[in-house]
């Protein structure tokens, strides 16, 4: 039975290589993404096992509570090494500073600042070694740097060129000494690390005579552990001890960790395109289940069982899957650079050295692969079976209904129901992303069981407008088999479904910063921040700014991280200057007025008018809170906001106090309350000031600074439509594939158009029309789905103040791009159709 | 010959295959259809019938000889300009029917035009439907008809646009003799009534015998060609 299964393959060549293709595309996405990430995961590794190599026990700054943006805030006194070094045992010590900046080329350009951060890292004598200089030496005093050697590469700077460093306080120009490696790499996922000297370090982060780590080497015979526990028990709470070893096994940890969203998300996708792909194999096995029941009949009359029959349409299934796989396997290998560009085109330059397959990898692909094409095939092979031995006999045999078929339409709409469940349940009760991705597949597969009866009243609808008898026999071939076009839709569906999901809610997100940034700031008011959009900027900055002529204040912004005594998880913690604040930013008090503000001081709070309701705090209510440097403050709330903008975070502080407690040394922004008499003068010399002092950052207008946002809204959009676009790319060969499917049942027919003098011209115009017919019904369900689904999980969020906006536009695009792919998915079968030999198709039975 | 033929055949040849394994289906057929005749052709299976119906109506094309329709060569066409005159000046009817199951029957009668995009003259089109006698079934489609019924359908289509030709792939093949006697009679009315030309090809000898001209081949060649004395049949 198999070697007919095989030959049946053979036969049907084209139809096994576009199944082929459906599933291998999902399965590739899986593989790449495996092999993508592991292969970065690797690679980190390798770097900070290489730059753990000469450190035995390594200490380091630990915030008692973490920052979302991952700054430590936390420092060590450098006098700690003097105390680590009398420990019984050390050999060594050697005290550091990492920290981050900008760093500018001689031209006075920027490097980096594209996602990827600049680390500044003070140098380590011997044996500490996570840097080596291939080319030059390591600076020695506070006007050299060494750079790492891709990024200088990259930007073709030298040694000898002068570049400049911004970090705490104003630019510095510094000669380039040498080139250096870390961790025997010379990139560092594409971020640019500069060498200085502790001192310079010290000074670029803004805190002298403090560490923010200190290495130890041991005595000869002492083992790392013990040295370890020893250095513990001398050791305060706000630094964390481990073992080389340890301490770069938590780095990779926490890069895996950062590196896990990329890999689920990635998945997520390729589940996408799996999942499209199951509907095309699924209706490409009842397609041929349909046209081989003759075949089958056959068998049973010559003795097969049931069994037997439903064990070759499996067998058949097995063998696409597992080619499909294995052909996706080799894909991914393929794809995982590809996709490494992708994100390296959005800014994030990912490392990786070579590919790194996991034996993970190849199972995990062979198997879903496999898995998923033999489920898909299961309800066709379970039909096969049905086939009664006499269908052999008789001409024109049909397939009998199956006794579930009048359970269809409710098993839709439960199926329906509960996906749209799971799916609030998911997003709303907080019951996590796998009831998401259950309720959204529930969802997709109540639509697509229900799909069947929308298609004759969209195929009227949409194809209304195809001219003359093609356009007539388009849609009435469309409707023959509403089932058939009904999946074949759906396939598309999803991913429309998707795209229109994705951009609706993008655009009621920009709308929505929009309209709180906009009605929130004064026309006068000016935004400073840093030109890369989101690491924060030295705190001189404002200080410069308010010097000014023309800028009546510069008030400062910044965040950090805080644990309420008696709330579950942490609160976000913003520091405003009580004193200016209100000068360029209009309070949405619920409680309190701009002269709260000023009540502020050391003790006093501000709360959300959400944190404030979840917490049943009032003004006057008391909140005791640990910060990220483990001082415990009791902080009385004075007011209530309700901020759309999300300058205010759960509890806003005063910015003396989040420096002070929070150890937050650095602002988020600055906002200026400019001259509006001289509005464009007084920008020119900030902009001057800006460019001269502190590169690091820049002005906007409120609409610059909406813009800016939607700009990153919109980029996020491009790269999901780009993954999108895979899960689109399968459904259309699922398009393909039933085009090339039908044609070959209808073969008698277009014999017949052709022999009465339809001209080839016009057969493919029939079959272009059939297949934009289905793609523009895929398309058109798909974009109500999105949008319902986006009304529905708008609605809970009008609250927190999102705006729904339905870009119109951007879903006409969608159904004329969907037109155009259906244009494309018809060349081939249409080619196919229209050079049909007419003698041989009219003799065909 | 005769130039007034609408259809004329002259050494026509076809071979298939080649070398030792080819065969003539074709051996060299010289005939004549002349307008507003119906000719019957016959001859046992093999004997090239229907690659001389198919070269005739242009399907196929012969290796050798040539083919005019109404004046025009067929042997310069290409695809395009053969599918034109097929649509132009060729009526087909199929053992089969080949019914368009997704139309009506007076959508599929008036499909040809529809291909050719003209507009159907409507008291042609009367004249039609009342002779094929199917005024109320127009409606229906195909799968609400009976074999007789579709092929009378068949008959109406091959007639719409008033071909130079009309050409019966064993018409009764698929029919019971009531409707084999229906259809026969229709296709003699459309040559006695209408002025047809009907080429048919059929085995059946009841089915021949209503025709004006017998035409026998064997071998690929013309056995025997003689006309029919109506009146015995």
């Amino acid at each position: 039975m198999l070697r007919l299964s095989l030959r049946g393959l053979g036969a049907r060549k084209l139809r096994a290589a576009l199944t082929i293709v459906a599933v291998a595309l999902g399965v590739a996405l899986i593989a790449g993404t495996y092999v993508l990430t592991d292969t970065i995961n690797k690679s980190f590794d390798d770097i900070f096992q290489t730059a753990a190599q000469g450190t035995d026990v390594s200490i380091q700054a630990r915030d008692a509570v973490e920052n979302d943006d991952g700054n430590v805030n936390t420092t060590i006194p450098a006098s700690f090494a003097e105390r680590v070094e009398r420990v019984p045992g050390v050999a060594k010590v050697s005290g550091e500073v990492d920290t981050q900046g900008a760093l500018f080329d001689p031209k006075g350009k920027r490097i980096g600042g594209h996602g990827a951060p600049t680390l500044i890292f003070s140098t380590q004598p011997a044996p500490f070694s996570p840097l080596s200089y291939p080319q030059g030496r390591a600076p020695k005093t506070d006007d050299e740097v060494a750079l790492l050697e891709s990024i200088a590469d990259k930007h073709d700077v030298k040694v000898g060129d002068t570049v400049s460093v911004v970090g705490s306080g104003p630019r510095q120009p510094v000669r380039v000494v040498g080139l250096a490696k870390f961790g025997g790499v010379t990139a560092f996922g594409g971020a640019a690390v500069v060498v200085v000297t502790l001192p310079e370090a010290q000074r670029l982060a803004g805190t002298p005579g403090q560490l923010t780590g200190i290495s130890v080497v041991a005595a000869p015979g002492v083992e790392p552990a013990r040295l370890r526990d020893a250095i513990r028990r001398v050791s305060p709470q706000t630094v964390a001890v481990r073992t080389g070893k340890e301490n770069a096994d938590k780095n990779s940890r926490d890069i895996r960790d950062q590196l896990s969203f990329l890999r689920t998300a990635l998945l997520a996708f390729a589940a996408i395109s799996l999942f499209v792909g199951a509907f095309i194999i699924f209706n490409t096995f009842s397609i041929t289940v349909a046209q081989r029941m003759r075949e089958f009949a056959l068998l049973r009359t010559l003795g097969a069982s049931r069994r037997q029959v439903m064990g070759q349409v499996l067998a058949e299934g097995f063998l696409i899957g597992a080619i499909g796989s294995v052909v996706g396997l080799l894909a991914g290998l393929a794809l995982a650079p590809a996709l490494r560009a992708l994100f390296k085109a959005i800014g994030a330059d990912l490392p990786s050295s070579g590919n790194v397959v996991e034996t993970r990898t190849i199972v995990v692909s062979l198997l879903i692969g496999t898995v998923v094409t033999l489920v898909s095939g299961l309800l066709p092979a379970i039909r096969a079976t049905h086939v009664p031995p006499v269908a052999a006999l008789r001409e024109g045999a049909v397939l009998p209904p199956t006794r579930a078929h009048r359970f269809v339409t409710p098993a839709g709409v439960v199926m329906g129901a509960l996906g749209a469940l799971a799916l609030g349940a998911g997003l709303f009760g907080g019951a996590g992303v796998t009831l998401v991705g259950l309720g959204a597949l529930l969802v997709f597969l109540g639509v697509a069981v229900l799909s069947p009866k929308l298609v004759p009243p969209l195929t009227a609808a949409i194809g209304r407008p195809l001219p003359g008898l093609m356009g007539r026999l388009a849609r009435e071939n469309t409707v023959r088999q509403p089932g058939r076009t009904a999946v074949t839709a759906s396939a598309l569906m999803i991913g429309v479904t998707l795209v229109a999901f994705v951009s609706i809610f993008a655009a009621g997100a920009k709308a929505t910063i929009d309209d709180a940034v906009t009605s929130a700031l004064r026309p006068s008011a000016l935004i400073v921040q840093n030109t890369d959009g989101f690491t924060p900027i030295p705190s001189a900055v404002g200080d410069a700014m308010a010097r000014v002529p023309g800028v009546r204040h510069a008030s400062e912004v910044r965040y950090t991280t805080g644990r309420v005594r008696g709330v579950k998880g942490d609160a976000s913690i913003a520091a405003v200057d009580p004193a200016t604040l209100a000068t360029v930013f209009e309070i949405p008090w619920e409680q309190g007025s701009d002269a709260t503000l000023r009540t502020l001081g050391d003790g006093g709070t501000i709360v959300s008018k959400k944190y404030a309701k979840k917490n049943d705090l009032k003004p006057g209510s008391r909140v005791r809170v640990l910060t990220p440097t483990r001082e415990h403050v009791t902080l009385t709330v004075r007011g209530i906001v309700d901020d759309r903008t999300e300058l205010f975070g759960d509890l806003t502080v005063s910015a003396r106090l989040a420096h002070d407690a929070f150890g937050q040394r650095q602002d988020a922004l600055v906002l200026l309350d400019v001259d509006p008499s001289r509005a464009a003068a007084v920008r020119k010399s900030i902009d001057t000031a800006l460019d001269h002092h502190y590169p690091i950052a820049e002005t906007l207008t409120a609409k610059e600074f909406t813009d800016r946002q939607a700009g990153q809204v919109d980029q996020l959009l491009a790269l999901i439509y780009v993954l999108l676009s895979l899960a689109v790319i399968v459904s259309l060969f699922g398009i393909v594939n039933t085009l090339v499917l039908s044609i070959y049942e209808r073969t008698r027919e277009l014999g017949m158009l052709r022999a009465i003098g339809t001209s080839r011209r016009q057969v493919r115009r029939m079959i272009r029309y059939e297949a934009v017919i289905t793609s523009l019904i895929g398309a058109a369900i798909g974009i109500v789905l999105g949008l319902v689904i986006a009304v529905a999980i708008a609605q809970p969020l009008k609250s927190d103040g999102f705006q729904l906006a339905i870009p119109v536009g951007q879903l006409v695009v969608v159904m004329v791009l969907a037109a155009l792919a259906g244009v494309l998915a018809a060349i081939l079968p249409a080619r196919r159709a229209a050079r049909l030999d007419v003698l041989q198709a009219l003799a065909y039975e | 010959m005769t130039f007034n033929d609408a259809v004329h055949a002259t050494d026509l040849r076809r071979r298939y295959g080649e070398g030792e394994a080819a065969v003539d289906a074709l051996a060299g057929v010289t005939i004549g259809f002349a307008r507003g005749e119906y000719s019957a052709i016959m001859g046992p299976s093999g004997s090239g019938k229907s690659t001389l119906m198919h070269c005739l109506a242009g399907l196929d094309r012969p290796t050798g000889g040539k083919v005019v329709i109404e004046g025009t060569a067929l042997s310069g066409l290409d695809d395009a300009d053969l599918t034109k005159l097929r649509r132009d000046k060729v009526g087909f009817i199929f053992q089969s029917f080949n019914l368009l199951p997704v139309l009506t029957a007076e959508e599929n009668i008036l499909l040809p035009l529809s291909i050719a995009g003209r507009r159907p003259d409507r008291a042609w089109f009367d004249q039609l439907v009342d002779t094929v006698g199917l005024r109320d079934r127009l409606t229906h489609r195909p799968s609400e008809l009976s074999g007789g019924q579709q092929q009378r359908v068949a008959v109406a289509r091959a007639l719409a646009s008033r071909p130079a030709v009309i050409f019966a792939d064993e018409p009764t093949g698929n029919l019971d003799s009531k409707a084999s006697a229906e259809v026969l009679a229709l296709l003699r009315r459309s040559v006695d009534e209408l002025d047809q030309t009907v080429i048919m090809v059929t085995h059946d000898h009841d089915a021949a015998s209503i025709a004006d001209r017998l035409v026998v081949l064997a071998d690929g060649r013309v056995d025997e060609d003689r006309r029919l004395d109506r009146e015995a049949a």
